[in-house]
């Protein structure tokens, strides 16, 4: 999957692999990996100003650590985080429902 | 672990535009990936131009943080709110008729000088491919608007005759877009 399909998406996705605990940028890349089966094709570098953009916005914070002499940058989902990525996951649901129904020519299910 | 020349350039190359804490972060990045191909029994040059391909060429990287960049956010965010706070205004000098007021020729001026060089500041933020000139335009815009806001609230009222529901439509306007640009004001200048 290209960078450009990824538009909008990623967000909810790094929001995801920090849902588990503190990730610094490689091991967020390292869980993207993992959880998609190497199948995203994006440039590792590109996520870090993702990450600052989502610290910027409150939903996740950054700390520093120094790890073998390297300072190192680690960031945890906010409770603001948590809550974004809930809503994220419910759209996703649906709107991945509708396009299903619509793709496959299947009426999408009325409301109980 | 020496770092090997290529890693060195491309980090330098990162230096000339991005703050120093984010060029660590992503150098502590970069490492882990010339680590990772190390590991797989790649040489040193083979290694680093692995680990450059995998996290993108510089040009790559400093695109995406200029497209992130606080300053660019906050100058789109003022540029789109900017018609809303000036038609406010706008609605308190044409009611107030303020070509009537005793504001000095050069002070008119002044003021109208500022605001464009400000609206063009935020344009430049707004617009611009390079994260040093954007983050500085952007800053520079910010406070441009808190100082024509401030100018706004300290001299309509004294040189208005009589307070009416568009000046404290228009004051409030602005107070609001002084307290929300003094907001996102540190990240901007931060970088």
């Amino acid at each position: 999957m290209r960078a450009e399909e990824l538009k909008g998406h990623l967000d909810a996705l790094l929001l995801a692999t920090l849902e588990d605990g503190p990730r610094h940028g490689y091991a967020v890349m390292e869980a993207l990996r993992v959880t998609t089966g190497g199948r995203l094709d994006l440039p590792t570098g590109t996520i870090y100003p993702a990450l600052r953009r989502l610290e910027t916005a409150g939903l996740i914070t950054g700390s520093w650590s120094v790890v073998g002499g390297r300072r190192r940058r680690s960031y945890r989902l906010t409770e603001a985080g948590a809550r974004a990525l809930s809503g994220k996951r419910a759209d996703w649901r649906d709107f991945a429902a509708i396009m299903t129904a619509a793709l496959e020519g299947r009426p999408w299910p009325s409301p109980a | 672990m020496a770092e090997p020349s290529l890693i060195t350039g491309y980090l330098a190359e990162l230096s000339a535009q991005l703050p120093a804490p984010v060029v660590e972060e992503l150098a502590d990045g970069l490492d882990q990936t010339l680590r990772h191909y190390l590991g797989q029994g790649l040489d040193t040059t083979a290694a680093a131009e692995a680990a450059i391909a995998e996290f993108g060429q510089p040009k790559v990287i400093l695109a995406a943080f200029t497209r992130a960049s606080p300053a660019r956010c906050a100058a789109r965010r003022l540029l789109a709110t900017g018609p809303i706070v000036a038609g406010c205004w706008a609605a308190e000098l044409i009611t107030g008729r303020a070509w009537r007021w005793p504001v000095p020729v050069e002070a008119r001026i002044l003021f109208g000088v500022t605001l464009i060089t400000v609206t063009g500041l935020l344009a430049a933020a707004a617009l611009g491919s390079h994260y040093r000139s954007v983050g500085r335009a952007g800053a520079a815009g910010c406070i441009g608007i808190v100082a024509l806001d401030s100018a706004m609230l300290i001299a309509v009222p004294l040189a208005v005759p009589a307070v009416a529901w568009p000046l404290i439509l228009a004051a409030t306007a602005s107070a609001v877009r002084i307290a929300i640009t003094a907001l996102t004001l540190r990240p901007v200048l931060t970088g």
